[in-house]
This record gives structure tokens, sequence and C-alpha cells, in this order.
């Protein structure tokens, strides 16, 4: 007879066990993975950069500063201080001209910019959350006119790549009187000269930063005005509570958490933004890091990290502001009762004043840009005034050589260039593969997060996933650069891909989680009880479900790669991908190129967003716009 | 067995940095032999190299574009079956640099060859650290009637101009320097970040040459006032603040500064050209390369009848504009080096090499063959139609027409103290 002796397990083989058995949950495995990929992709570019900051960089104030003064050798010949020292301390330069100024250079290249940045940001905030909120209240919750052709054409901005309307700006309101130069169509044709404020500086650059994100208060704030509990509203009117305090007491409070992320959003994006304050020229943190380049490289990536710290500071206020199911795009409940509000008259006046102001954001962009490109010089406006015979041409699409002069500065016409193509090629290749490896990752975060909601290393992950998105764009693409650069993958799609992933996720965990969360446990619960494998759950089950928000996950990420350029201007040569090459023909003032590749992106992105809406249903404004 | 692992474990470290030890050296060696070659014995090189493959170049210059296609047809001459894909890109914002060095510290090297400017930047960030290498040609060095000095390490392809030009259908006249940047002057300029050969031509103002002349011309200046007497004797604090040791250098200091409180930022001379040459821009003025005038398509609104070169008119008096240089280099890395150098050959030592940039006015080869002559581009039909386009040449802008000519050791040796001055009173505007 046999005795089996049974032994007490180890304290090793104990915890062994147990995450044995942590980790044969899928979800659980897979947040591990995940939160490990996250840390290394999000947080090494970070350390990445700082450490260049107090790098040598050969060539540069820091390495001939280095190299003269023993105060700076503490840290041996390959790293010094002296950045952060002069950065911040650095000597006054007195400038004795008319009016004997004093600047420092902490002034000149931080503490202007930086204030302009902070000024912008919250000026976009505050633009964008009043046009878009105020449109999707209209659009939602009143019986507007027009609503379906209002809701397409105001996301216009957002489609298109956000320097176009500074361009248009410029276009529109410079003139020989006031900015120098030569006369913007105002002053052409109306004689009306727009003073120096209206054409350059803060005002601009907010009003077109807030005309670009308006957009995205519009889907945040009106994808909350669709879903709300009309009973909420009517048990208030019931009780005789007048219309304001009704909006004030009730519709507000719901419509908080899209407000606030729609705050944290934007402002982290017009933080970053790059090409806006560059072609009206303010100078902002952006700006600056761009113009250091030359002489301050490690000043210059100061300037990236005080970017980022405003990247952290916005996620301790979400933090704060946001927990649980109030996350974002938070839906209250359905009710079968949604009443409209009566505009009265007002449903045609408002529509016509949005008429007008969307005529201006997105409809008159598209049409200055198809002139453009049939003009003989470019601004060159004189068949409005001479007749088209003569003053209008073809050779930006059609010339076929570039060895002859014909006067499109050594460039193929746009049907000819090669380097065209390549670029769209490639910016196609970027974004189906962020879109995939960010909408795949996205949606796993989502469904690992929610399932494991109590868990801190699950609020952890969410939370690194969530990060870059808060981080300004130029903010990621300095410290992917850095990276690039060390690892020898600059201007490479690997690099790209890298970025725009990291950067999106985001959109697609947010997403996910938010619709997972909606999602009783019960389903899945039943399956697994079944012995049905992880897999097919997801597959079957989960995804069929979810399809539209999971679909919406892989959709932003490639609608919004389309049309980056502050995130990828840093990490490849300009003609890599189209917004790159877009910007190159822009800042050379070949308008005819960029505004025939920007109507190319337009209608690709249009295509792409009507056919993922009839195949799935999911699409950028689809819920809200009056459907 | 142990002995015979070390071997091994030596033997694969030897080759795993063979490679690396031999793309350093192979480079400077290839250009080494390349430097005894006539061109037809480089083109021949480069045939049995790039045939079929694709040619990556940077430059300051969008016309390298235009060359690459007359050098494959070059070499289709020796081998009709040959082809090479080609890219050109003109990076912006001082990126080239940025894109140079992280190419060269790629695991994944692309480019092959650079037309930079910028001497400043080219010693410390590129021959100082080796990233670029300097080839040149046998026929180049072997060539009649040419312009060795300054051109030849590194090895300049052309120079060319910024010059002063003004839109002629206001009033107002300029015919000194200082009349651009009199009060309510706003010249359009290129932002002295965005292309530092700017910022090296006011380096420049604050050398004892051309300190001189902003002093002679201030002398002449009808607008000369005890306003701008008191601001020039209170500039000669800068200039002991900022190190600079030119006797007059307080004079190019003055202009510096009013020229930086004042000029009107664009994003590039294409913008600034086609902006100046329109009716309604009458008044303005600007400081641009001159080949830009080129591509002006004559209408209603445009002409470049409507712009004036200042220096070209009778009685002009100080600087015209200002010279730097496009250099031609390998970098360390380049992965088709025979191929660049041969390029480099054709592009420096051929009129159909340098077509591309001699077909205009505005750029100078050091290779007189090279040239073309542009006195008459503003002709047709045998009319001075657009007497802007008529190129008087390289001695002449050199001499009559004052140009600035851009000394990387001088830029070098101020840029420390006077970047961070000039970035100030830009910020300041």
């Amino acid at each position: 007879m046999s005795v089996t002796v049974l032994r007490k397990p180890s304290a090793f083989r104990k915890k062994l066990n147990k995450i044995w058995t942590y980790l044969s949950k899928p979800q659980n495995f897979i947040l591990l993975m995940l939160g490990i990929i996250l840390t290394v992709t999000t947080v090494y570019p970070m350390v990445t950069i700082l450490k260049d900051t107090v790098s040598v960089h050969p060539g540069t104030v820091d390495a001939a500063e280095d190299a003269k003064s023993a105060q700076f050798e503490v840290l041996g010949d390959d790293y010094t201080t002296f950045n952060w020292t002069d950065l911040f301390t650095g000597v006054n330069i007195t400038r004795h001209g008319r009016q004997r100024i004093e600047l420092s250079v902490a002034k000149t290249y931080l503490w202007t910019p930086l204030l302009n940045s902070v000024l912008i940001s919250i000026f976009a905030c505050v633009g964008s959350i009043l046009y878009g909120g105020i449109f999707a209240y209209l659009v939602t919750r009143t019986n507007l006119k027009l609503k379906k052709y209002l809701s397409s054409i105001f996301i216009f901005p957002y489609i298109m790549p956000q320097w176009t309307l500074a361009i248009i700006w410029r276009n529109l309101f410079f003139s020989n009187a006031v900015t120098g130069g030569s006369d913007g169509l105002f002053a052409s044709v109306l004689g009306v000269n727009m003073p120096q404020w209206w054409c350059e500086g803060l005002f601009p650059v907010s009003v077109v930063l807030a005309l670009h994100y308006a957009p995205f208060a519009y889907i945040l704030i009106g994808g909350i005005f669709r879903n709300m509990d009309a009973n909420l509203e009517e048990a208030a009117t019931i009780l005789n509570t007048p219309r304001w305090k009704t909006f004030l007491r009730v519709t507000l409070p719901l419509v908080k958490p899209a407000i606030l992320s729609t705050i944290l959003l934007v402002f982290s994006s017009a933080m970053g933004s790059y090409p806006i304050p560059h072609y009206l020229g303010l100078s902002t943190l952006s700006t600056q890091y761009v113009g250091m380049r030359i002489d301050r490289v490690g000043e210059a990536s100061i300037l990236a990290v005080i970017m980022m710290l405003f990247g952290f500071l916005i996620l301790i206020v979400n933090q704060k502001t946001t927990s649980g199911r109030k996350n974002f795009t938070t839906v209250t409940g359905k009710s079968g009762q949604s009443s409209l509000v009566n505009l009265g008259v007002g449903k045609y006046i408002l529509s016509t004043v949005f008429v007008l102001t969307t005529l201006f954001s997105g409809i008159l962009p598209i049409i200055l840009f198809a002139i453009e490109t049939f003009l003989p010089n470019p601004g060159d406006y004189s068949f409005l005034t001479n007749g088209i015979a003569g003053h209008l041409t073809t050779k930006w699409w059609l010339t076929a050589e570039n060895v002859s002069e014909n006067g499109i500065y050594g460039q193929f016409g746009i049907l000819y260039n090669s380097d065209i193509w390549r670029a769209f090629g490639g910016t196609m290749i970027v974004a189906v593969c962020c879109a995939l490896v960010a909408g795949t990752i996205g949606t796993l975060v989502g469904y690992c997060v929610s399932k494991n909601r109590r868990s801190k290393w699950a609020g952890y992950v969410n939370n690194v996933a969530f990060l870059p998105y808060l981080m300004p764009s130029l903010a990621v693409g300095i410290a992917f650069f850095v990276v690039g650069s060390n690892l020898g993958i600059f201007n490479t799609f690997l690099l790209l891909i890298l970025a725009g992933t990291v950067k999106y996720i985001p959109f697609a965990s947010r997403s996910s989680l938010n619709s997972m969360m909606q999602l009783s446990g019960e389903i899945e619960e039943a399956a697994i009880i079944q012995d049905i494998p992880w897999w097919r759950r997801m597959v079957q089950i989960i995804i069929p479900i979810q399809k539209s928000s999971i679909i919406s996950g892989y959709l932003l990420p490639f609608m919004t790669c389309l049309r980056e350029l502050t995130l990828f201007m840093l990490l490849c040569r300009q003609d890599l991908i189209i917004t790159t090459l877009m910007d190159y023909f822009d800042e050379m003032g070949l308008y005819a190129f960029s505004s025939g590749i920007n109507l190319i992106l337009i209608v690709v992105i249009l295509v792409c967003n009507t056919l993922v809406n009839k195949l799935t249903g999911a699409s950028l404004d689809a819920g809200i716009g009056g459907k | 067995m142990k002995k015979l692992l070390a071997l091994a474990l030596v033997f694969v470290l030897t080759m795993s940095l063979l490679p690396i030890a031999m793309a350093d050296e192979s480079v400077a060696d290839i250009i080494a032999q390349a430097q005894t070659m006539t061109n037809e014995e480089l083109y021949k090189k480069a045939i049995e190299e790039s045939k079929g493959k694709t040619f990556n170049a940077v430059g300051n210059s969008s016309r390298g574009k235009s060359v690459l296609p007359l050098f494959i047809e070059e070499l289709q001459k020796i081998d009709p079956s040959y082809t090479l894909e080609f890219s050109w890109q003109q990076p912006k914002n001082n990126n080239i640099f940025a894109q140079l060095d992280a190419d060269v510290n790629s695991a994944n090297h692309e480019i092959s060859m650079t037309l930079i400017q910028d001497g400043n930047q080219i010693q410390s960030k590129m021959l100082d650290t080796g990233y670029l290498l300097n080839f040149v040609p046998k026929e180049w060095a072997e060539a009649e009637d040419v312009a060795k000095e300054n051109n030849e390490n590194p090895l300049a392809l052309q120079t060319l101009n910024k010059v002063f030009m003004f839109n002629n259908l206001g009033d107002k006249t300029y015919t000194n320097m200082w009349d651009f940047v009199a009060d309510g002057e706003a010249p359009l300029f290129m932002g002295v970040n965005s292309e530092p050969v700017g910022k090296n031509f006011l380096y420049m103002m604050t050398s004892e040459k051309y300190s001189n002349w902003a002093k002679e011309a201030y002398e002449a200046w009808d607008g000369k006032n005890e306003e701008y007497d008191a601001l020039i004797e209170d500039m000669k604090l800068d200039v002991k603040d900022l190190g600079l040791t030119a006797e007059n250098a307080n004079y190019g200091l003055t202009w510096v500064l009013l020229w930086c409180d004042q000029y009107n930022q664009e994003t590039d001379d294409g913008p600034i050209c086609n902006t100046l040459v329109t009716k309604s821009a009458a008044g303005q003025t600007g400081l641009l390369v001159y080949s830009k005038l080129r591509s002006i398509e004559e209408t209603a609104e445009s002409s470049v009848n409507n712009i004036t070169v200042a220096a070209y008119q009778d009685g002009y008096t100080g600087i015209g504009g200002y010279a730097y240089k496009h250099y031609v280099m390998l970098t360390k890395t380049s992965p088709l080096p025979w191929t660049a150098c041969a390029l480099i050959a054709f592009m420096t030592t051929t009129s159909e090499g340098f077509y591309a940039w001699g077909k205009d006015m505005g750029g100078y080869a050091p290779v007189a063959a090279c040239m073309q002559d542009h006195s008459q581009d503003g002709y047709v039909d045998g009319v001075n139609t657009y007497d802007a386009k008529n190129d008087r040449g390289y001695d002449w802008w050199l001499n009559d027409g004052q140009l600035v000519v851009e000394d990387p050791a001088y830029c070098a040796s101020v840029s420390g103290k006077m970047s961070a001055w000039i970035d100030g009173i830009v910020a300041g505007k």
C-alpha cells in the first residue's frame, strides 16, 4: 500500500502559482504586456529628451561654453549643465538701441514664448468650446434648420491640416498698408485693411486654433447632448423652472465631463501647435524650439521638457476631475422622450449665421485651394479684375518636365510629380499602420482595464496609454526625434508609425474603455461557463457588440494621421509623407502645390469617412448631426 | 574547446566590426581615388555602382532635382541601359543639419551627398565632426580660369547673391543702403533663424570691411540726422559688450539693429518675390535671392518691371546685397560614393552639370567654362524688356554692387554673443 505524502508548498511555489493563476486570465496577461510596452514607448523617449538637455551638442553654444568654462566641467566632456543655467539665468543682454530695453536670455527664449503658448491654449479652449458647444446644442437639442448640411461642413476644419486655415487667413486679411507686402483679398477686392492685431499674433492664432478644434468640442459635447436624458430637463420644465436656469443647473452639469475633456485635449493640442503660430507670426514654445535648433539645441530640448510637464499637469487635472465611469464621453442613459427646443424665427437666423461661419471655415478654403492651383503666380488673382484669359493656367497640374523654366520653380506639375504621389503613398502606409496598431492596442487596453477596474496596475496602464495624447504633439515629436536619431531609425516609416501609434492609442483606448464599461460582465461570463476560448469570445461576442466604438478607435487615428504635421515634422525628410511635403510647399510659397494636395487629402478623408460610415455606421460626426 | 570558442568569438567580433571600420575608411578612400580620375572614369565607376539603384541627396537648393535627369542622360551616353531613381530634397528651417546628423548616425544610411550652405554651421557641425567629406574633382583642380580661392575646401558649387530690390510703383526712392532701414520701412526678409545665412550676413556687417562701407554710406545718406548720429554713438556700448573689434563696427551694428527691428519676416524668398512684383506692393522693399525673378509669369497684376534692383541704379550708395556659397560634399557614410563623386564632378566642371543653376542670373560658378552670360536675360526679341533680369555678373556684383561676402571664420568668432543679441531684438519687436 502506497502512502502519498502531501507536502506544504513553499512560499516561492505559492507565489509562482498565484502569478500563474493571475496571468492565466488573458486580460491580466495582456495588461501586463501592454503595461511594459507602453512604459517603454512612452517613458523612454521622455528620459531621452531629458538626457538631451544636459548633452553637449557640437557646433552649438553649449559646446562652446562647456569647452571654455570650468564651471560646467562637473559632468564631463559629453554632458553639461550650461543649457539649464543659461536658459533660466542667462546673462542679461542690454540693447542700446532707441529704447534701451533690457532683455534676458530667459525672456527671449522662454518666458515670452511660454506666456504666448499658455494664452493661445486658453483662448483656443474657450473659443472651441463656445463655438463647438453652442453648435452642438443647437444641432442636437433645437429645431435648427439645415442640421445635416451644417453638421457635415462643421467638421471640415478638423479634417484639413490645421495650418491651411492660417494660410487662408493671411491670403484674406494681409495688406500692403498694415502687414507690408501685397494686398490680400479683403484689401484688394473690398479695399478694407484689417488692423495689425487682427492679421498677426495672438488673436488670429487663437481664432484659427479655436476654429480648428471646435469640431472636436462639437463631437464630444454633441455626443452627450444627443444621449442626454430629456426627462431631467422636462422635470425642471414641469416644476416651472425658467429655461436659462434649467440650462445652467441641469443641462450644463451634464455636459461638464465633455467640456472638461475638450479643455484638456484642446489645451495640450494648441500648446504643441507649430504651424499656425509660425504662419501667423507669434513666438510660442513650438516656434521657439524650431528656431533654437541652430545653436541652442540643448536649450530647445528644455522647452520640450516644459511642454511635457504641461502634459503631466493636464493628466493630474484629468485624474482629479474625472474618475471611473465619469470619464469623458459619459453617457447618462437614453431617454425615449427627447424633445427639441423650438427656436422660432431664430432657427432661420442661427442657421444663416452658421452657414456663413462654416462658409468661411469650411467652404471658402476649399474654393480658394481650387482656385490657387490655376493662378499664374502664387496669390496672383489678376483674373478677378482682368478676366480668365491669360490669367489662369493649368501649369501647376500638367507640367511634365522640370528642366526648362516653366515658372514653377523646377517642379513637376502635381499630376506628374512623383514626390507628391510617393509621399501620398507614405502617408497611407503610416496612417493604416498607426490605425491598425493603435486601434488594436487601444481596444485591448479598454477591454483589459474594464475587466480590472479596481486594479492599480490597470489604472497605471490606462494613464500611461493616455498620457501621450495630453502631451503637446511637438514634445512627443521631439522625444521620438531624439530616440530615432539615437537608434538610427530617423526618416523611417517605423519611427513615424511608432510615434503615431503611441500618440493615438488614447483615441482607441478611450473609445474602447467607454464602450466596454457599458458592457455587462454577464455576457462574457456566459461564454466562459461554456468554456469558449478568449479569442472566440472577443471575435464573436465582444467586438460585434461594440463594433461601432471599436471601429471609431481605428478610424480616428487613421484620419488624424492623414493630416498630422507637428508630430511628424521632425521625424522624417519632407517627402516621406504628404503633410511634411505640403508644409514645404507652403514655406516655399508654392501654394498651388499645397492647395492641390490639400484638396486631394480632403477628398480622401471624406471618401474614407463615408465608406466606413456606410459599412459600419461609425464616422466622425455620426450620431450627432441631426441623424 | 575553450580556445576554440574564444577564437570563434574573436572572429565573430572582428567580422562584425570590420564593416564599420571599412565603411568609415571606404568613402574617404574612394574620394582619394576619385580625385585622381577624369570625369569619364568617374562616370564609369558611377554606372558600375548605382545602376538601377536609388540615389538620395539633400540640398539647400531645389535645383538639384533638375540636374539629376541630365546626369543620368550623361551616363546613358556611356551605358544606354543605365537607370537611376533619385530623391533630392530641400529641407527647410535649418533641418538639413539635423537630417545629415541623423543620417550619418543612423544604421540605415540613405544620403549620399549634400549641397549645403551656411559656412558657420558647416564648419562646426559637419567638418569638425567629420560628418561631411570634401571632394575636389581632377578636372576642377586642373581647369583653366578657375577661382580657387575660398572655393576649394570645402568645394563651392557656386556663389549666390541676395540683393536689395524694391517695388518701383510707389513714390519712394532707395538710393542708399540706409534707405532700407529708415523710419517706417519694413523690408521683406527670411527669418534669421529660418535661413541662417541671413544671420551670417548680419554678423558680417560688423566686420572691418563692411562696417567701413556702412559708415561711408551713412556719411553720404540724405536721411542722416542727429537722432541717427546719437544712436550710432550709443551703439559703441553694444560693440564693446559684443566683443566686436572693427573700428567702425558701431555703424554696421546700428544698421543691423535697425534692420532686425524693422524687417518683415517671410518664410522664403519665393513668397517675397511673388509679393514684391505685384501692383499692390507699391513701395515695398526686400532682400532676396536674385534668381527668384526667373519664375515670375507676367500678368496684369504681377510684373518683373514692377521691381528695381537697388544696386543697378546710378548713384546708389552702399551694399547691394550679400553673397553666400553652396558647397557640395559627401557624407562620410555615403551609400553611393562613386556616384556622388561623379555627380559632383558633373555639376562643378561642365556647363551641362551646372546648367540647372547657370541657366539663370544670380548664381556664379568658380569654373568660368560653366558660366553662362545673363547680361541680356531681360531682352525679348532683342529689346530690353525686363531690365531687372539683366545680370551684371559676379565681378560687377562683388566690386560695384558691393556684396557682403560670408566669411565662416568671422561669423563663428562673433556668433556666440551676436546670435542672442539679434534674437532678442527680433523677439522684442
